[in-house]
């Protein structure tokens, strides 16, 4: 259950298993400024503060320098969480733009936290679901 | 006549399998070639051997083909072009599949361009026997034709000289800072036939890809295409909406890359006779997006 932190403001936003950070962040009504959501503008890059990622597809040596592959720079139309990341956008604030949809991604959260913990507690791992962005 | 056509597209992606499901089955391009790592199509009611062809690895334009009416036409453009300053390469037949021998240079845009007089002629889908009007089994969007490309360049200016001295193309509408003689032109629209724009020029970085579009018959073909965009997830970027400049309806959207791709329909007949339309910075929004009126921030940030 990954979980996208921003920095500095420290919301929480819940991904399902395999989304993408733009994808999640959209969907639990934040916006900030994206361009084709297909890794081909490079105008949706943030900073990776803390946690790891992978790229779900080929993206552009024009887009991701080589330098920008170590750096931290995070694709984030292109970037699934291997696990819970910080974020910190870049000359901009996410906006809270969707309250309702806010709500939903946090009963959302609060739904998968309690599940994990009682699975923990069980003894029976937890169960993940593909998600396509 | 000179140019008659932009031919050819050639574009970069990152990933050529979902490339050329994008293309195929969402726009109804018929694959005709595939060599190494690059795909050529060809539209239905296109007859030379390919306009759009797609190559792995990267993103963004590697160059487009014009096609000329006569194989004479091709020293004039040589000529005209060495004379504005630029280096002409001759091409053979054969470096691009199905096309034949013609020039090659780099534009002041730093966009390249090839310039050729014959291609492989395969036929339209309906041929030309008592044709009928459209195939019966198009896939998707089914889009017709490649229509036209809008690029970037630091001197849109420059570029609109240069299709004009080199290419004999004649404006039909410009954006530019104000209506003094000596305004700055930040984009212009550019053809050599009635088709209302060929080639496109905005402000912007040097040898970037703004879009290129496929042509479509009327705004019900453009509401299906975005219906259908839906249906396959592709990113919507503007649209379904009219462009005041040049009147054509439009839906402006993302391949699988991130190259930006058009559907356009309309547009008003074009003759060099006919005075230029002028658009000033305070109507720049409905001149780009006749409803919203407003200009997104991706139309301007967003390129490949």
């Amino acid at each position: 259950m990954p979980t996208v932190t921003i920095h500095p403001t420290g919301e929480v936003i819940y991904l399902q298993p395999g989304q993408t950070v733009l994808s999640g962040l959209y969907q639990a009504g934040f916006a900030y400024t994206v361009g084709c959501r297909r890794g081909g503008c490079a105008i949706c890059k943030v900073d990776c503060r803390a946690g790891d990622f992978t790229y779900c597809r080929p993206v552009a040596d024009t887009v991701i320098s080589d330098a920008e592959q170590a750096d931290g720079t995070c694709l984030t139309c292109r970037a699934v969480p291997e696990g819970d990341i910080t974020i910190e956008l870049r000359g901009e604030d996410v906006r809270l733009v969707n309250r309702f949809l806010h709500q939903i991604n946090d009963k959302a959260r609060q739904r998968a936290e309690a599940h994990a913990a009682a699975n923990s507690a069980a003894g029976t791992p937890e169960k993940e679901q593909s998600w396509e962005s | 006549m000179g140019v008659m056509r932009l031919g050819y597209a050639h574009i970069r992606v990152t990933d050529l399998a979902e490339a050329k499901d994008h293309y195929a089955n969402t726009m109804g391009l018929y694959e005709t070639h595939a060599e190494g790592n690059k795909v050529y199509y060809k539209a239905w009611d296109e007859w030379d051997h390919h306009s759009v062809v797609l190559e792995e690895g990267g993103v963004g334009v590697v160059k487009y083909g014009w096609k000329v009416q006569h194989s004479t036409d091709l020293d004039d453009i040589e000529a005209k072009a060495t004379a504005f300053g630029v280096t002409v390469d001759r091409m053979s037949k054969g470096d691009n599949p199905e096309i034949g021998d013609g020039i090659r240079f780099t534009t002041p845009s730093d966009h390249v361009f090839e310039v050729y007089h014959e291609a492989t002629l395969v036929g339209t889908e309906v041929g030309v026997h008592n044709p009928d009007a459209f195939p019966r089994h198009l896939v998707g969007v089914g889009v017709p034709a490649l229509d036209h490309s809008l690029i970037t360049a630091e001197d849109p200016g420059q570029m609109d000289r240069f299709l004009s001295e080199v290419f004999g193309f004649y404006a039909t509408e410009r954006v530019q800072t104000s209506l003094d003689d000596d305004a700055d032109i930040i984009a212009t629209w550019m053809t050599s036939s009635n088709q209302i724009h060929q080639l496109a020029v905005l402000s912007g970085p040097q040898g970037k890809l703004h879009h290129f579009a496929f042509r479509l018959n009327d705004w019900n073909e453009v509401g299906r295409a975005a219906d259908l965009f839906s249906m396959d997830d592709v990113p919507i970027d503007v649209g379904p909406t009219r462009h005041g400049i040049t009147r054509g309806q439009t839906v402006y959207f993302f391949d699988p890359s991130g190259n930006r791709n058009e559907v356009f329909s309309g547009g008003y007949l074009a003759y060099p006779d006919r005075p230029t339309n002028v658009w000033t910075p305070e109507a720049l929004g409905k001149g780009v997006f006749y409803h919203s009126r407003e200009l997104n921030d991706a139309f301007t940030s967003v390129l490949t």
